[in-house]
């Protein structure tokens, strides 16, 4: 089986037009099997976003392949769903013309992606509020639309930058546990999901790779064996949790602190 | 934790959560029934806001009575200062004498002509010049070599005082309505392509993002992305735009023409026709303000998403 990710000796430097380059990415290897959830942990301007911009094919390495499914990335794709930090919604359309977007801009028909659309206000628990426009959303019910336009095309690799940074804790733990759900009914759907949360990478990932300070290379990279379907409010007081926690805290303290 | 009732746990432990100190008032819940609900009439008349109201219809009446009594035409020199001059008989006109004029304009068909050609100039102006201010704001806003490139032709264009131009421009295009409206084009050009051009630019780069990673074209992101985002300056860029076409059409005439509301004002004014005048200059603030207003219509539809108080309102009554 061919692996969904592929990142080989790739390496990215920004600027040099003007402004003095900065060297991003540093010979980073990563091979991600197809359907699995990783989380990439790291302190601030560590490059992980600049990663997920290489496989949504935003830009392109400075040196080094990257793959996705066998084939070298040429640009986006319709196979991958990324979703940033911020909601970025359209504030002038409803969430569910929000969630039709990237199926409007394939060219779906418009009753195949309202159905479509339905469906993912019903499994994120925005019943009620499809013709609200953001400004009326509450933040959780914000980020709830982004991971529903996200998902809406029904890609195979998530990208997820750092999507419940801006959440308050308890807001956070219901949309988390959404999230792993959709997760889990998804099937063979890869995830890379950065963060600088480590408790929250833990809790969702099968696998956390912990990069360090610019440049961004790969301190760790470590499985998580802890039992799927996940029970994110209870898990995290779970004993193996926290030891799962500790050991890769140690790694990624060297980098905070 | 409060310790305070030492009987019921004398060492309490750390971090043991005592149930018995819940606060013993938990039970009691406001009653929503001894709140009524505000009647619709009183609804309607608190949205009306009749102080509000009553003032301006004071105000408005007030400012007729000192107008319509030559009250204003006294002068007044207060320290010595010349602040309004007195005003002989032959310059005063008031409101009443207007207000005859309006039903015998109304009858006129000379006057309907002068107005449909100023109307016809002011809306080709507008037209033509927030089209065009339009496309180049958009153009320039998206390709930032070309922006780079055409600025400084366009900040000395910007800065040249239009009106200047009038007498050039209708020595070429001619006295009738072609000057007036290159006139009026040239103005409401700057008007909509600076703040349009602003707009393009000021579009929430991670909307460009999504877009760009969900794999749309160029013309999607124009369509989804850039255009919605600068709807909003576009309309108060356009609100402007009617107004100051308006105001460049009345000035073109004044300078020369054989037709129109512009020089029709400027005849009557200069045969101490004041109430004429005052007509006229009343018909071509109610003509901006129905533009105006027609635009105010389109920006809500298609600002549907922005709550009232955020649009910008020009006229709110």
């Amino acid at each position: 089986m061919t692996n969904a990710v592929e990142l080989e000796n790739v390496s990215l430097v920004f600027g040099g037009e003007g402004n003095k380059p900065v060297l991003a990415v540093d010979t980073i290897d990563i091979e991600i099997p197809t359907g699995q959830f990783v989380a990439i942990v790291g302190p601030s301007g560590c490059g992980k976003t600049t990663i997920l911009n290489m496989l949504a094919g935003l830009i392109a390495p400075t040196e080094g392949s990257v793959r996705r499914n066998g084939k070298e990335v040429d640009g986006p794709s319709r196979d991958v769903g990324y979703m940033l930090a911020r909601s970025a919604l359209s504030p002038w359309r409803t969430a569910i013309r929000n969630i039709e977007m990237g199926l409007q801009i394939h060219g779906v028909d418009k009753a195949i992606r309202r159905e479509r659309a339905h469906e993912l206000i019903s499994l994120l628990h925005l019943d009620g509020f499809a013709d609200s426009y953001p400004s009326q959303l509450s933040q959780g019910m914000r980020q709830r639309v982004a991971i529903a336009r996200t998902l809406a095309i029904e890609p195979n690799l998530w990208l997820m930058d750092e999507p419940f940074g801006a959440l308050d804790a308890q807001t956070r733990l219901t949309v988390q546990a959404e999230f792993i759900n959709l997760w889990e009914r998804s099937g063979e759907s890869s995830v890379i999901f950065v963060t600088h949360d480590l408790e929250e990478a833990v809790l969702l990932a099968d696998r956390v790779i912990v990069m360090t300070a610019r440049p961004g290379r790969i301190k760790s990279d470590s499985l998580i064996n802890l039992p799927r379907p996940r029970i994110i409010d209870e898990l995290r007081f779970d004993e193996k949790f926290k030891e799962a926690e500790h050991k890769i805290w140690k790694e990624l303290r060297d980098e905070i602190i | 934790m409060k310790s305070s009732d030492t009987s019921s746990s004398p060492e309490p432990e750390i971090g043991q959560i005592d149930d018995a100190e819940k606060p013993s008032s938990s039970t009691q819940r406001f009653d929503m029934s001894t709140i009524t609900e505000v009647p619709k009439w009183q609804r309607v008349l608190n949205a009306i806001d009749l102080p509000v109201q009553f003032i301006r219809i004071g105000l408005f009446a007030l400012i007729i009575w000192a107008w319509e009594s030559r009250w204003i035409f006294k002068g007044w020199t207060p320290f010595g200062f010349e602040l309004f001059p007195e005003i002989i008989p032959l310059f005063q006109g008031v409101p009443s004498e207007a207000v005859d004029f309006f039903q015998e304009m109304w009858n006129d068909s000379l006057f309907w002509g002068d107005f449909w050609v100023t109307l016809q100039e002011a809306l080709l102006g507008f037209v033509i010049g927030s089209s065009a201010g339009f496309l180049v704001g958009l153009l320039l806003g998206s390709f930032k070599k070309a922006a780079k490139v055409f600025s400084p032709f366009l900040i000395f264009t910007n800065a040249v005082p239009k009106i200047a131009l009038a007498p050039i421009l209708i020595l070429w295009y001619g006295v009738d309505i072609a000057s007036k409206v290159a006139l009026a084009t040239i103005i409401v050009f700057f008007i909509v392509q600076v703040p349009v051009q602003a707009a393009v630019n000021g579009v929430d780069p991670d909307l460009d993002v999504v877009a760009t990673s969900m794999g749309a074209t160029q013309y999607q992101k124009f369509k989804f992305v850039v255009i919605p985002g600068i709807l909003g300056p576009l309309f108060g860029a356009l609100r402007l735009s009617a107004i100051y076409s308006i105001l460049a059409v009345v000035l073109g005439e004044f300078i020369v023409s054989k037709r129109g509301l512009g020089q029709r004002l400027l005849y009557e004014t200069n045969n101490f026709g004041m109430g004429k005048a005052i007509a006229l200059i009343t018909i071509l603030a109610g003509l901006a303000l129905i533009l105006n207003a027609i635009i105010g219509l389109m920006e809500s539809r298609f600002l549907r998403w922005q709550d009232s108080e955020a649009r910008g309102k020009v006229i709110s009554l």
